[in-house]
């Protein structure tokens, strides 16, 4: 699945908890360098958010009308 | 990347699970005051026993899960963190307990003096929690509509708790009110079950629904402007009360209940496109209360349309009986079967004694027979307020069950929880 923000996606809007946290690890660990990943969840991920900062990742949060959240993560 | 899953900063497991072991205990307590004192206690909702009950639930169930639930909720909802979590949660468990059982002793029995005593601990404690959960809340941005609803959710909390010691001193020293009783009164209960309660709930919602349940999101704008209309409506219903202006309170009630039935049926609308076929415990007792809590802001409405209505003796009584019991009760019991079973999973993965599933620490069956006792509970209290000589006992018998019922259960998860942490060598 891609998006126009990013080529890499986890649509995790109807996961239960902890997959979208995982896939969004898997997908961290293989993402090729200079490359974005984006997040797609009904909710801020704020456990995630610390998990980015400590690695640093960059990352940006948006909240889009229909109620997901696009968070975007890069190096 | 994979070992960063560890939840080395969450509170500790210990920190809520006293609060959702210790609510269902006064739920239990409520239901046995019913069934002892049979018919007559749903008789007026200003007969003292009704009122000491009413407090039981509302602070010894409500505001004891909230709370709890808050502690370990506030950094992965908002990233807020709490100082000392396990502590706070120490002093706040036993001030709530203790608040709790001494206000509805003091209600029951008409001591003023314990009355005063009781509101002031209970006050006490409630500001405690609000210092230690404010601090770190309002230190972050409201980037989410749940950040901006907990916000206002205390701020709700601080006036509804002010209103009610300020009324519990005044009549205990005989101190003269500035308006006639049930206006404050009812000021009181609608600040505390809606800007709090109804506040808090929609914040946690917007979470909650579609993370557990597997519905779409709530839209971002009703999401965001749902908390504040809410508290803007609760300042009008004060202002309208403040300045003798029952035109203006009635618009404020009529207002704050249609805010409420179109959450409770967007909420509906939602579950309606549920990804997870199967009904679960959790959905079972959204259905129930979101039904129960449509059945009485309807009430609500229909009073403020037609003041005659609410002076029935019996209206406001199972009014509050559908709201309380019907809605407050059955959401939390939702969210308590999603959330206890799933912490448990949560600390054991830390601690190395991994699960394949929370249902292995609480099985869905129990819940769900549980639950059904629960909503025959709510049935059969809401026709007791119609037919109290006949039903009040049944209620009470039947609400007992399904509370001694869902003490077990929880404890059951916990029992198991610890097992499992003994087996994996955790804490």
């Amino acid at each position: 699945m891609s998006h126009s923000k990013a080529r890499h996606v986890v649509d995790a809007r109807f996961l239960p908890p902890p997959e979208p946290f995982v896939q969004t690890m898997e997908m961290l660990d293989t993402l090729p360098d200079g490359e974005r990943m984006l997040l797609l969840l009904y909710r801020e991920p704020h456990p995630l958010y610390k998990v980015l900062d400590q690695n640093g990742y960059s990352r940006a949060t948006e909240l889009q009308p229909d109620g997901t959240f696009e968070i975007l993560i890069w190096r | 990347m994979q070992a960063l899953l560890s939840f080395d900063k969450a509170p500790p497991f210990a920190a809520p699970a006293r609060f959702f072991l210790t609510a269902p205990l006064f739920l239990l307590a409520a239901a046995l005051v019913l069934l002892a004192s049979g018919p007559e206690l749903l008789e007026s909702r200003w007969s003292p026993a009704l009122v000491a009950v009413t407090h039981l639930v509302t602070v010894g169930f409500m505001l004891m899960v909230m709370c709890g639930a808050l502690i370990q909720i506030l950094p992965v909802v908002a990233g807020a963190n709490l100082a000392e979590p396990l502590g706070t949660a120490r002093w706040l468990h036993a001030g709530l307990t203790g608040g709790a059982l001494a206000l509805a002793a003091a209600l029951a029995s008409g001591e003023q003096r314990f009355l005063a005593g009781a509101a002031g601990l209970l006050g006490a404690v409630v500001a405690g929690f609000l210092w230690a959960a404010g601090r770190p809340l309002f230190a972050v941005a409201s980037t989410s509509p749940t950040i901006r609803g907990l916000k206002i959710a205390l701020a709700g909390l601080a006036v509804a708790t002010a209103a009610g010691c300020l009324i519990a001193v005044a009549v205990a020293l005989g101190w003269p009110l500035p308006h006639a009783l049930p206006d404050l009164v009812d000021l009181h209960a609608g600040w505390a079950l809606g800007a709090w309660g109804g506040v808090l709930l929609a914040a946690m919602a917007y979470v909650v629904v579609p993370m557990f349940q597997l519905t779409p999101g709530y839209p971002a704008r009703p999401g965001w402007l749902f908390p504040p209309l809410v508290l803007g409506l609760a300042v009008l219903w004060a202002v309208g009360a403040g300045f003798q202006m029952p035109f203006w309170v009635r618009v404020a009630q009529g207002a704050t209940a249609l805010a409420g039935i179109a959450f409770a049926a967007l909420t509906l609308r939602l579950q309606s496109r549920r990804r997870r076929a199967r009904a679960d415990a959790t959905l079972r007792c959204w259905q129930v209360a979101l039904v129960a809590t449509l059945l009485a802001l309807l009430m609500l409405l229909a009073s403020a349309v037609h003041p005659a209505l609410g002076e029935h003796p019996r209206w406001a009584v199972l009014g509050g009986v559908l709201l309380i019991v019907g809605g407050y009760v059955s959401f939390i019991t939702g969210m308590l079967y999603k959330i206890v079973p799933f912490l448990a999973w949560l600390h054991l993965q830390n601690c190395g004694a991994g699960v394949s599933s929370a249902s292995r620490i609480l099985a869905d069956r129990p819940m769900l027979a549980q639950t059904r006792v629960h909503a025959l509970a709510v049935f059969l209290l809401a026709a007791a307020c119609l037919w109290p000589e006949w039903l009040a006992r049944p209620a009470g018998f039947v609400l007992a069950s399904a509370s001694a019922w869902m003490f077990a259960n929880l404890a059951g998860a916990m029992r198991r929880y610890r097992e499992l942490a003994a087996a994996g060598g955790g804490r």
